[in-house]
């Protein structure tokens, strides 16, 4: 009952649309479109976290969030790399994490891409020089496509995204 | 004919004199296997020719025994199918037992297991040629006598002696119920041949037919392991050495099977409904139980031995439903349940022998039978692996194999039962229907545990590591095996059309059988389905090469990758992390667990100074075995409470001995005196 009354005295709490929202839904519609044209089917990601902050993560989680909500377009998250076609890898690459990010390479099935998001994952960020971190992403598999920005916003991560599906 | 016979037991017994004269070593073991190889094919032979040419085979040796009417011998259809399933399996077991027995060369008598193994095969094969109640019972318990000595091969192992210890228990009470029986049936008739007791059992009382018929149920289903007596089995069977154990549990527990059918369907020539009722109810509880605990066990040979129950249970439905519909006057439903029934027997008798084999082969390897040691042995042992598949792949029912065609058939005998007015049949069909198809369900999930966690993945001990193929005579076994599962697959029509056919014309089987073919496919007696063995393997593959072919011709390119198998990015994969047998029922055992009530143990070890560190974890986890707790326990309670108050009678004195002496002799005397009067 509290769950109902609850429902009742907030109402409806979804906001509109931000300024610049429209262009995120935009470059979703292309990159539905190109993925279509790619795979012929939706897209399934792959994201590791290789050590990042979490910034990047929080900004990846807001594509699948009740704002844009990505599944819609074909761009959906799954669990394991056996059924991805795309890693979206974040952060500095850490020594712990090095190894587990090249056996999640290797069990991507192909054709695969990757795209590493944050400024984290080009150049080691802040935590450049840390014995803890092993190097770039780039330095430990080979990548398609880098998305810059501390944290980048969805815009650009869609951006890479069509960035290395347009590699192909 | 009759060369034939003196060849089997030529053969045999030159396997036994061969194995005791010759010295210790590999000589014993060659002579061994050649007796047991020529006897079992002379076996297979005459039995053969009895089938095809209808005619009995007779031997009458009155002088041999001065006791009763000596040793005679007949061997009609019945009793055929029977030699023909000793002579299957003695065949490849006699090849595989020459590898096998290697290793107990030096810890055990080499001479003894051979001379017992052959004497073992010589008595089961004349226990179906027994034609009056002397000989049967000599070579009855010539063969309990003879399995018990080759159950106890492995001395050294404590179980063994236990196990020894209920085989016998068991065996003996079966015999006391079955010498019971045959006295009732013997008491008017002339001669002890079962020609006398046949036409002797007709005048019978119907009390005392029940009687008999009770009794050998009873006597008969303590040898055939039929729930609440198959406690015997998983103990007796892992113990025995592996191609005894594939030739009691494939043969010599179908001899219960026969002893039923010979005693209840022949010499007393059928009865009422509640004889086909009594034995589909047991044998749906066999089938069922058998499966359950099947399931649970992570012992490789116990798993099979539990295994056994359940198609022994599945084999007595068969008969039950035949023996039900003989007292409702469908004779030709009745017949065909018959040999759905001995159809199933016969392909029991190949699988269950070959998986027992299989496991032999694993056990040589790995000197192990426990699954959660063994794993990944696919890659040291293929050719072991290929025939544990086909055997498990037949077990569990799947076409092209004779598990599917059998099962498929005893289905098909049961469903004319449904539609029968009769009261409370339908209704016990329907249950037998749903029995059946849930145990095959199970059967199936136990399969795909015993083959994949023995032989897939990676191996749980180092002993499962170094494991090596087995040697050619024991993998020459394994094949002939195999070849007969995927043969009696193909060969139904004319197999089951045979079996069908053995009591045709007596007790109230028709005298000419139903066809129950239509072409190459099989066809049940009212036409109600349809189904061709050969047809359905050439589906298959036709299927399998047809998505062959089309992968090649229109497939995208395809580039092989080998990688690690995911195990979410761990630096480091060990065997630790697999799936465990017990892990693999889990799901099952907990939707079992009304009956199973697991019970769970788990002690954590910690570190003194931190409860953080854990030193080491230790679970266990037991299911309730009912009938030894509730049924056995009570019973061997009060056997001890009643011997040690029969132990004052046995005080060491002579003097009170020579009192007992005299009493008894008074006794007597008294007894011939008012008797003569």
């Amino acid at each position: 009952m509290r769950l109902f009354s609850k429902i009742f005295q907030i109402g409806l709490a979804t906001e509109p649309l931000a300024p610049g929202g429209d262009e995120v839904v935009r470059l979703l519609r292309t990159v539905d479109a190109e993925v279509r044209r790619m795979f012929g089917r939706a897209l399934a990601i792959r994201e590791v976290d290789a050590g990042s902050c979490n910034g990047c993560e929080i900004e990846i989680t807001g594509l699948t969030g009740p704002v844009y909500d990505s599944e819609r377009f074909g761009i959906h998250f799954v669990a394991s790399p056996r059924h991805a076609d795309m890693l979206l890898v974040t952060g500095p690459v850490t020594r712990n994490m090095a190894v587990p990010l090249l056996k999640t390479y290797e069990a991507t099935p192909a054709p695969k891409l990757v795209v590493a998001v944050g400024d984290c994952a080009r150049t080691c960020g802040v935590f450049a020089g840390s014995y803890a971190v092993a190097g770039s992403v780039d330095q430990i598999i080979p990548v398609d496509a880098f998305v810059d920005g501390c944290p980048p916003e969805p815009t650009d991560i869609l951006r890479g995204i069509l960035a290395a599906i347009g590699r192909r | 004919m009759i060369l034939l016979f003196f060849l089997m037991l030529a053969g045999y017994a030159f396997g036994t004199i061969a194995a005791i004269l010759s010295p210790d070593g590999p000589a014993v073991r060659r002579w061994t296997a050649t007796g047991a190889v020529v006897g079992a094919g002379a076996g297979l032979a005459l039995a053969l020719g009895v089938f095809v040419t209808r005619v009995p085979f007779v031997l009458e040796a009155s002088a041999l025994l001065s006791v009763g009417d000596g040793l005679v011998f007949r061997l009609d259809p019945l009793g055929a199918f029977f030699l023909a399933l000793v002579g299957l399996v003695a065949l490849p077991c006699g090849v595989y037992g020459a590898g096998y027995s290697e290793t107990y060369e030096g810890r055990h008598s080499l001479r003894l297991l051979g001379a017992m193994l052959n004497l073992f095969l010589l008595t089961m094969s004349l226990v179906p040629c027994a034609a009056n109640v002397l000989t049967f019972l000599l070579m009855w318990e010539g063969m309990s006598l003879t399995s018990y000595f080759l159950v106890m091969t492995e001395t050294d192992e404590p179980d063994t002696i236990r196990a020894g210890g209920w085989y016998l228990a068991m065996t003996h009470a079966g015999l006391v119920l079955i010498l019971a029986a045959f006295l009732l049936l013997a008491a008017g008739a002339d001669t002890s041949t079962f020609r006398d007791l046949r036409a002797a059992a007709a005048a019978l009382p119907p009390a005392t037919r029940d009687a008999v018929f009770v009794l050998a149920l009873l006597g008969f289903g303590s040898k055939a392991g039929i729930v609440p007596l198959h406690v015997w089995l998983p103990r007796a069977h892992p113990a025995a050495p592996s191609h005894v154990s594939a030739l009691m549990s494939g043969v010599m527990i179908k001899l219960g099977v026969y002893g039923i059918l010979r005693v209840g369907l022949d010499l007393l020539g059928g009865g009422p409904a509640w004889w086909g009722a009594l034995l589909i109810g047991l044998g749906a509880l066999s089938a069922l139980i058998g499966v359950l605990y099947a399931l649970m066990e992570n012992d490789l040979k116990r798993l099979l031995a539990y295994s056994s129950v359940e198609n022994i249970g599945l084999i007595f439905i068969g008969i039950g439903a035949s023996a039900l519909f003989l007292s409702l006057g469908a004779g030709a439903a009745a017949g065909f349940a018959l040999g759905a029934g001995l159809y199933h027997a016969l392909n029991h008798a190949a699988f269950k022998g070959l998986l027992f084999l299989g496991a032999g082969s694993v056990l040589h390897a790995t000197h192990t039978r426990d699954m959660n040691r063994l794993g990944g042995l696919i890659r040291g042992l293929p050719w072991t692996a290929l025939c544990f598949l086909i055997g498990s792949l037949a077990i569990a029912g799947l076409p092209p194999l004779n598990g599917f065609v059998s099962e498929w058939l005893l289905f098909q005998s049961l469903l004319p039962g449904i539609v029968s007015p009769a009261p409370l049949v339908a209704p016990l069909m329907t249950l037998a229907v749903g029995i059946l198809a849930l145990t095959a369900g199970l059967a199936a999930a136990s399969f795909v545990k015993a083959f994949g966690i023995t032989f897939l993945a990676i191996p749980r001990s180092t002993a499962a590591e170094r494991a090596h193929e087995a040697p050619m005579s024991m993998r020459i076994g394994m094949g002939i095996l195999a070849v007969a599962c995927a043969g009696l697959g193909l060969a139904a029509v004319p197999v089951l059309s045979a079996l069908s056919a053995v009591f045709a014309g007596r007790a109230g089987f028709p005298a000419a059988p139903a066809p129950l073919s239509a072409g190459i496919s099989l066809s049940t007696p009212a036409a109600f389905a349809r189904m061709s063995p050969i047809l359905v393997a050439v589906g298959l593959v036709a299927v399998t090469a047809g998505v062959w072919l089309g992968v090649r011709i229109f497939g995208v390119e395809r580039r092989l990758r080998v990688a690690d198998t995911w195990g979410c990015g761990r630096v480091m994969q060990t065997a630790r992390m697999e799936y465990t047998a017990t892990a693999f029922a889990e799901p099952l055992r907990r939707v079992f667990a009304e009956l199973y009530r697991p019970t769970k143990d788990l002690s954590i070890d910690f570190h003194p100074e931190s409860r953080y560190f854990v030193q080491s974890i230790e679970y266990r986890s037991e299911i309730v075995p009912w009938f030894e707790r509730y049924l056995y326990a009570p019973v061997i309670a009060r056997m001890r409470l009643w011997a040690s108050h029969a132990r004052a009678i046995q005080s060491g004195s002579a003097h009170a001995y020579l009192t007992y002496l005299v009493i008894a002799l008074l006794g007597l005397l008294t007894m011939l005196l008012v008797q003569g009067t």
